[in-house]
């Protein structure tokens, strides 16, 4: 028995990922989002921290169909044989679950994704605050529905938040894409895969303060202008969610 | 121990976290000698288990499981493959036991965890073995076309116990798999039927309209207990099995009828009784175990 599964067969998927679904119709200016959502309106968020035991802090998000769990260890020891440094190190790691995109996946580790993902909190952790040490970030994708890397970005700093290492800010992230004529905010797979252009805006709300902006794909000045602003709007009011998240965990304690 | 009997008397005001921490040992035999666990449980009985089906969406089937913070996460996917020669009438099943680094402190990312290649065998071996699924019912076209289930467990948080939870949240992942309703095109390829694709070609049938749910033979489930000197404490925690490492893993399935039994070393010798003893406590822990899947199975069925 075990020998059939230890030399695995070549399999396909039966659902036809190789032709694409059928474009909707961008010209026009009233189409409908595929989950029926305003164009301007992200999707319904959900957020709780302490959801791994073990871990320093950890936090989950689903926003949609995309679930992350984030999970935080340390400071502790640097297992990379590194240079003394009198500030601490931030080591971040995005994976993804075989069964998380459509055709099943391998379940490696993203490399873009986890060095985005560094990028984004490195600016606000308070690294002198644990000099020698390290901090893990670690994320798991359950499950991709679109917008992931602000998803893992922004579960990330409430996990963060959670384990107690100082931060200047929560980290707040928000996408958009540019499908035809429209801005569509917090895109889901399929937007995603069929959008001229995205921009990605990571901040700390309450700072004011861009730690990332990410922009690709085909923009004009104006669209640019506006998709900053609805993005930074978007953080502020996410920020406001998380924040109050990590209140709710404080005032559960207390009562 | 000859430093820790000198140091009785301070410890006798030492706090109890400090204690917990410099003599874990101690700390637990002196629960143990009061026949009570660390966590207020009795030696002989499990965490809260409970089972959630259909966790993810983008699966066929899929199950949440958690004993008491251990979680685990199973998903089914289903791909076509051409059988081999020798079962030309049979599917596959591709068991796979994942520990991503967010489960625990231990685990660093690009090393994968010993254990997790250790369990995904047993998960392969027990789950194969049992006969709880009949693999000619994975069968498409004879000799042509067969299912093979991709199952992937993700431990989410590792509190010990990692088998049972792993164990039961695949054979709930299986009780709920819906299998997707395909066709044969023109290439000879199996397709999936899609709502709009039944409007557009009546002409083909699907391969498997009635076979959509897999026949469930007498699941298997399973009871980890640890060994220390004379006790037996059933459904160790993570802190429990890294103080006192030997562990008997008995796995039973619905028929009561013993599928496999690991007993990986350790510093306790069991006896043929302590053996006797956990499978008692595994039919115990079996029944439990298989209303909690029934009722996580007609939940879903209300909803």
């Amino acid at each position: 028995m075990a020998s059939k599964t230890g030399s695995t067969p070549a399999t396909y998927s039966p659902s036809p990922a190789t032709h694409k679904k059928k474009r909707i119709p961008i010209a026009d200016v009233d189409w409908v989002r595929p989950d029926s959502r305003g164009f301007y309106q992200c999707r319904p968020a959900y957020l709780r921290t302490g959801a791994v035991s073990p871990a320093a802090g950890s936090a989950y998000a689903e926003f949609g169909n995309t679930k992350v769990i984030v999970s935080v260890f340390g400071p502790r020891e640097s297992k990379k044989a590194m240079m003394y440094s009198d500030t601490g190190r931030l080591n971040c790691d995005v994976s993804y679950t075989t069964f998380a995109t459509p055709n099943r996946g391998k379940g490696s580790d993203k490399k873009e994704l986890s060095s985005m993902l560094h990028k984004a909190l490195e600016g606000a952790i308070i690294l002198e605050s644990f000099p020698k040490t390290c901090v893990d970030v670690f994320a798991l994708v359950l499950e991709s529905g679109g917008s992931d890397l602000p998803v893992v970005i922004s579960c990330a700093s409430l996990a963060l938040a959670d384990a107690g290492i100082l931060l200047y800010d929560l980290v707040a992230s928000v996408s958009v894409s540019c499908v035809g004529k429209n801005l569509v905010i917090d895109p889901v797979s399929e937007e995603e895969s069929y959008s001229d252009g995205s921009l990605m805006i990571t901040c700390m709300p309450s700072r004011n303060q861009v730690t990332q902006l990410i922009v690709d794909g085909e923009w004009s000045t104006p669209k640019i202008h506006d998709a900053m602003k609805l993005c930074l709007g978007a953080c502020s009011k996410l920020g406001e969610v998380m924040r109050s998240c990590l209140k709710d965990v404080v005032t559960d304690l207390k009562e | 121990m000859a430093a820790a009997n000198g140091s009785s008397e301070l410890y006798s005001e030492m706090e109890v976290d400090a204690f917990r921490r410099l003599f874990p040992l101690r700390y637990h035999e002196q629960h143990l000698l009061k026949s009570v666990r660390t966590d207020a449980r009795k030696l002989g009985s499990a965490r809260d288990t409970t089972l959630a089906l259909g966790a993810v969406a983008s699966a066929d089937g899929s199950a949440l499981a958690k004993i008491g913070s251990t979680t685990m996460l199973a998903a089914i996917k289903m791909e076509v493959m051409t059988p081999t020669v020798e079962c030309p009438d049979e599917g596959s099943i591709a068991i796979e036991f994942h520990m991503p680094p967010i489960c625990s402190p231990l685990v660093r990312p690009g090393r994968p965890a010993e254990a997790a290649s250790v369990i995904s065998k047993q998960l392969s071996d027990t789950i194969l073995s049992s006969g709880m699924i009949d693999l000619k019912e994975l069968c498409l076209v004879g000799g042509k076309a067969a299912w093979m289930a991709y199952l992937d467990i993700y431990c989410l948080d590792a509190d010990g116990s990692l088998f049972d939870a792993a164990l039961l949240s695949a054979v709930a992942a299986f009780s709920h798999l819906n299998i997707p309703v395909v066709s044969l095109n023109e290439d000879g390829r199996i397709v999936l039927v899609s709502e709009d694709n039944v409007q557009l070609k009546l002409e083909k049938q699907p391969v498997n309209s009635e076979k959509r749910k897999l026949k469930l033979k007498s699941p298997p489930f399973s009871l980890t207990c640890l060994l220390h000197k004379n006790y037996i404490l059933a459904d160790p925690t993570a802190e429990e099995e890294s103080i006192m490492e030997t562990v008997v893993t008995v796995v039973l399935d619905s028929s009561y009828q013993l599928v496999s039994l690991y007993k990986p070393g350790g510093p306790v010798l069991a006896h043929t009784s302590v053996i006797q003893d956990c499978v008692a406590l595994a039919r115990r822990r079996m029944k439990e175990l298989h209303s909690v899947l029934n009722e996580a199975i007609s939940d879903m069925e209300v909803d």
